[in-house]
This record gives structure tokens, C-alpha cells and sequence, in this order.
């Protein structure tokens, strides 16, 4: 039995999951499943990378602990590693089917400094929001395990370094996180009409819309809200902790606190589902199959808008209707 | 028009996100479901539950819904018939089957079940609701248990109301939740009166209530009667 406290929990989210569980009777056996698959392949792809110092990072369903067989090796080399370690990391990550899903975002080398000098204005492109954004709310070291760390810092250091006080969300941070969020929802419609309805990934990033993002979005809102705890001296290392947690753990820490459990279940055990959806390639074939003008007729996507439907009822009870629903309509919106 | 819900009508349920009506206590305007409709649009736009409580009125809806009416709300659920029923078991099924996807949930009395098994294919669309105190089925935790057993995949439509009818002290429905709140679909909002008819929830009920709602803050709350008398 974890013997930390729901206020302990929230500080440390780590394992929260487990604690949901338990405190219900509930099981959710696909994100189980799929954090201990992240963990086993991550260290056997941390050993094959032994010896580099440059941070090999992996993103998406890697860095939110949900990595199932079917899943992509979105990767990237922190900082300007030279193309000997490059090719280490192609030979180890990627490959074959699992080949990042955006090229131009993964499966290459990119400048920390660059997250960190350019935010917002022009310079900071759609590519180096999400860079920065992914880096923060679902990244993993394979390698060079301190050069993330020093990076995720110099990340927050850049939010965090003017102008915040003590016991109020980080305001810089807050906003480009929910310009990220925003930013993610309004190109899913850019890339719908430059496709002009013959998209194979139409499907697929409306589900994930629905479910992984809204959780990798939603994990990434709470910690920056609960910064309303926290001095502003505090708020770094709170923050540090709180991402290393994959973002279930963050949700359902702030689910069991909020003696939201019933709610939590339920929208956790929507998520389980759609994490065992995804691990099934016959899923991920049908999505591909499915067009804008065909969706609505299938099974599958009725299902999974049923899913995505039930985990957002739980988020807004958690975030409208608990004790968080002050931050969140101070904050939330302006 | 500004939906009547939105007012605010009690502390409690102001601010839960997902009120809705059921067209259930419309009695003027049954069986002309886009007048139906549109009442309840104007009291919560959010959620809504078309009511086909006795049979006759169940192929209208379906003609109704097959015809693709642009609905405002985010949640609709309809609930079968119970009353008057005519039509064979598997026939019914079928015909609750045949419902477009935009219907999120089907709530059905477990008393008004014969084979349990001839609901499967409604799968997780498929709400049973705890009963009153006068049915003969359905009231309990144990009651619903066998239901759930050869039914897997359906979700509890949480009568609260009916739940007080059977406990008045609101432990068997805190038993209910217990035992199938991870099937939580929607919850029934009313208070009832001494014949166990529907009637506007008290300020006694909703304090009475409470608790158990505290519960229930991710699912619509369908009310089952006017907000005022």
C-alpha cells in the first residue's frame, strides 16, 4: 500500500496511477501494460546507446509511458551531436514501420537553444512550439540522460526566470501551453483542407485528438495551475518533478486529491481503452481507411468518439466541478 | 431564448456541466418530437433524454431520428418503452438497435426485461435503470447484479430518486454506485411523490442527494420533471 497522502500524491504523482486503482477496484490493464512495455524497450534501447552524452529523447506515446507494438519511434538528438552519434540513433530508433510519423519534427538533431531563445514572435515557428512543448510534456531520455535534464531546465528557466509570483500559475508558461493545445486543434483543420478530403491520417489525428493529446494537454494544464501552491522559488522544481511523471499519473494524482475518484475511473478507464485500441494494428488499419466522408459510418470511430467523449466529461468535472474550478475560470480563459 | 437551466436555479446544479431534460414530462406536446425537441433545447442544450415510455410512441421517434434532425445537444439518450409494450422482445432489440450512432445511450427498465441476453446487441450503448420501490425488479445492487452479469458491456443509468423510493436513508444507492459506478452513464434527477411519479426535485431531496451526486460530476443529469412546480 502506497502510504503517501492525496496532497503528497499531488506534489508526487508518481505511481498515482496505481493508487486510482486501488482506491476503486479498478483496473486498467492496457496502460498497465503499455508503461511496462515503455520501460523495458526504453532501457533496452538505452543500452544499445550507451556512451553518448548528447540526449537522444523520445517523444509521443514513449514519453507519456503508453508505447504499445504498433507505435512510432518519434526521436531526436538534442543540440548539435555530430553525425557519428546521428547514425547511432537512426540505427537503433526508427526503422522499418516505426519511422517517426513527422519527419520534419523527428529522427534528426535540434537546438535547445533555439526552443529557449525563440518564444513566441516570428521566429518561433510552428516547429519549434511543439519541439519545445513536446520536450516539456512527453519526452524521455535513451541517452545523455543529464543534457535532457539540463535542457527541460533551461526550458522551464526561460518560462520561469521573470515575472512570476509566488502562489499564482507562471502566466508565460500557462499561455503558450494552451497556445500549443490551441495551435495542435487549429492545424488538424489546416491539414484537412490543404488534404481536401483524401487524408489516411484524417482519421487516425481526430482520435488522437480526442484522447492523447487532450491527456498530454490537460496532464500538462494541472501542474502549471497547481504552481498556485507553490512559491514562485518553488514552482521550478515542482514543475521538474511533475513532468517527469507521465501525464495519467499527474491527471489521477489531481483526480484522488480532489476526492474525484469515481470520475477519475471512469475517464482513466475511457483512456485504458483507447490505449488497447491502439495497440491492435488492425485499428490502426481501419483508421487509415477511414476518410472524412466516411467516419461516421464506422464502428470504430463511434466508439472511440465515445471514449473521447467520456474522458472529457471526467477532465471538466476535474477541472469545473472540484476544488480546482476556481483556477481553472480564473485562469483558464484570459 | 436563454435556456432556463442556465439561470441559477440551485447551487448544486448550476454548476454541473451536463444538465439536460427529458422530453418524458412534456405532456402537451407527446409524440410531435421536433416540438419535443425544442422544449428541451430551451430549457438545456447540453443534454436530453427522448422519452418513448410507452410503446406507441417509440416508432415515431425512430422515424424521427432516422430522418437525421439536426439535434443541439451534445448528449442524447432515449429511453425505451416500459409501458404498453405490444411488440415482440427481439423485435424491440432490434428496432432500439437500429438507432443512428448520434444516440449515446439507451435506457432501459430491468423489469421490462424478459432475456437479458436479447440486449447484447446494443452493447455499451445500453443504460439500465434502477428501479423504484413498486417494480418488482431492479431495485437494488443485487437486484441489478444478474442484469450486468449477462449484459457486460451495459452502463447504469443512477435514478437517484428511485434509489431514495427503495432507501429513504440513500445507502442502497450509495450500494449502486458502489457496485457499477465504473458503468455510470447518466444519472435521473427528480424528486417523486407519495405514487412515485416524477415531480420537481425538492431543496430537501437536493441536499438528501448531495452526496451521492458528488459521485456522479462527469455524466449529464437528466431531470425528470420541471424545475419548478
Amino acid at each position: 500500500m502506497d502510504p503517501r497522502s492525496a496532497d503528497h500524491l499531488l506534489d508526487e504523482p508518481e505511481g498515482a496511477l496505481d493508487r486510482l486503482a486501488e482506491a476503486a477496484g479498478a483496473s486498467f490493464p492496457n496502460l498497465v501494460r503499455a508503461r511496462e512495455y515503455t520501460h523495458a524497450e526504453l532501457g533496452k534501447r538505452a543500452a544499445r546507446l550507451e556512451g553518448i552524452d548528447s540526449a537522444v529523447v523520445l517523444f509521443g506515446s514513449w514519453g507519456r509511458e503508453e508505447l504499445t507494438s504498433e507505435s512510432d519511434d518519434d526521436w531526436a538528438v538534442l543540440d548539435d551531436a555530430g553525425e557519428t552519434t546521428l547514425a547511432r540513433a537512426r540505427a537503433v530508433l526508427g526503422g522499418a514501420d516505426r519511422d517517426p510519423g513527422q519527419q520534419d519534427l523527428f529522427g534528426l538533431s535540434f537546438s535547445c537553444d533555439e526552443l529557449v531563445r525563440n518564444i513566441g514572435l516570428d521566429a518561433d515557428t510552428n516547429t519549434n512550439l511543439t519541439r519545445r512543448m513536446l520536450l516539456l510534456l512527453e519526452s524521455r531520455a535513451v541517452a545523455g540522460r543529464a543534457a535532457h535534464a539540463r535542457c527541460v531546465g533551461q526550458v522551464l528557466d526561460a518560462y520561469l526566470g521573470h515575472g512570476v509570483r509566488d502562489f499564482q500559475p507562471p502566466r508565460f508558461l500557462l499561455n503558450d501551453l494552451i497556445r500549443y493545445w490551441r495551435t495542435i486543434c487549429v492545424d488538424f483543420e489546416g491539414k484537412r483542407r490543404s488534404a481536401q478530403g483524401d487524408d489516411p491520417k484524417y482519421a487516425a489525428r481526430n482520435a488522437k485528438l480526442r484522447t492523447s493529446r487532450k491527456v498530454l494537454f490537460a496532464g500538462g494544464l494541472l501542474p502549471v495551475l497547481l504552481c498556485h501552491m507553490k512559491e514562485a522559488s518553488e514552482m521550478p522544481a515542482f514543475l521538474t518533478r511533475q513532468l517527469a511523471c507521465s501525464p495519467v499519473d499527474r491527471l489521477a494524482a489531481a483526480f484522488i486529491q480532489q476526492q474525484a475518484v469515481p470520475e477519475g475511473v471512469r475517464a482513466i478507464a475511457a483512456y485504458d481503452r483507447w490505449i488497447g485500441l491502439m495497440g491492435d494494428p488492425a485499428v490502426r488499419e481501419e483508421l487509415a481507411s477511414l476518410r472524412q466522408a466516411t467516419r461516421d459510418e464506422s464502428a470504430l470511430f463511434a466508439q472511440i468518439r465515445e471514449i473521447g467523449d467520456d474522458l472529457q466529461r471526467g477532465l471538466l468535472a476535474l477541472l469545473y466541478e472540484t476544488g480546482l474550478s476556481p483556477l481553472t475560470r480564473w485562469y483558464g480563459l484570459f | 431564448m436563454v435556456p432556463a437551466l442556465l439561470s441559477p436555479i440551485s447551487p448544486r446544479m448550476s454548476p454541473h456541466l451536463t444538465v439536460g431534460c427529458s422530453t418524458g414530462f412534456m405532456d402537451e406536446a407527446r409524440g410531435d418530437w421536433p416540438e419535443l425537441v425544442r422544449q428541451a433545447a430551451a430549457q438545456a442544450p447540453f443534454a436530453v433524454e427522448l422519452a418513448a415510455l410507452s410503446e406507441p410512441e417509440l416508432p415515431g421517434l425512430v422515424r424521427y431520428l432516422e430522418g437525421g434532425p439536426s439535434l443541439p445537444f451534445l448528449y442524447t439518450s432515449v429511453h425505451a418503452p416500459s409501458k404498453h409494450r405490444r411488440i415482440p422482445e427481439l423485435d424491440l432489440v432490434n428496432m432500439l438497435a437500429r438507432l443512428p450512432r448520434s444516440i449515446d445511450a439507451i435506457v432501459v427498465h430491468p423489469d421490462s426485461i424478459g432475456d437479458p441476453r436479447l440486449y447484447r446487441p446494443l452493447g455499451r450503448r445500453l443504460a439500465i435503470e434502477n428501479m423504484d420501490a413498486r417494480k418488482q425488479a431492479g431495485q437494488t445492487a443485487e437486484e441489478l447484479a444478474p442484469f450486468f452479469d449477462e449484459l457486460p458491456e451495459a452502463g447504469l443509468c443512477f435514478d437517484v430518486a428511485h434509489a431514495k423510493s427503495v432507501d429513504p436513508t440513500m445507502e442502497e444507492g450509495g450500494r449502486i454506485l458502489e457496485e457499477f459506478g465504473d458503468r455510470l452513464r447518466h444519472v435521473h434527477l427528480s424528486s417523486l411523490d407519495e405514487n412515485c411519479h416524477h415531480v420537481p426535485l425538492t431543496e430537501h431531496d437536493e441536499s438528501l442527494f448531495a452526496s451521492l451526486l458528488s459521485r456522479c460530476r462527469d455524466v449529464p443529469w437528466i431531470l425528470e420533471a420541471p424545475t419548478t412546480s
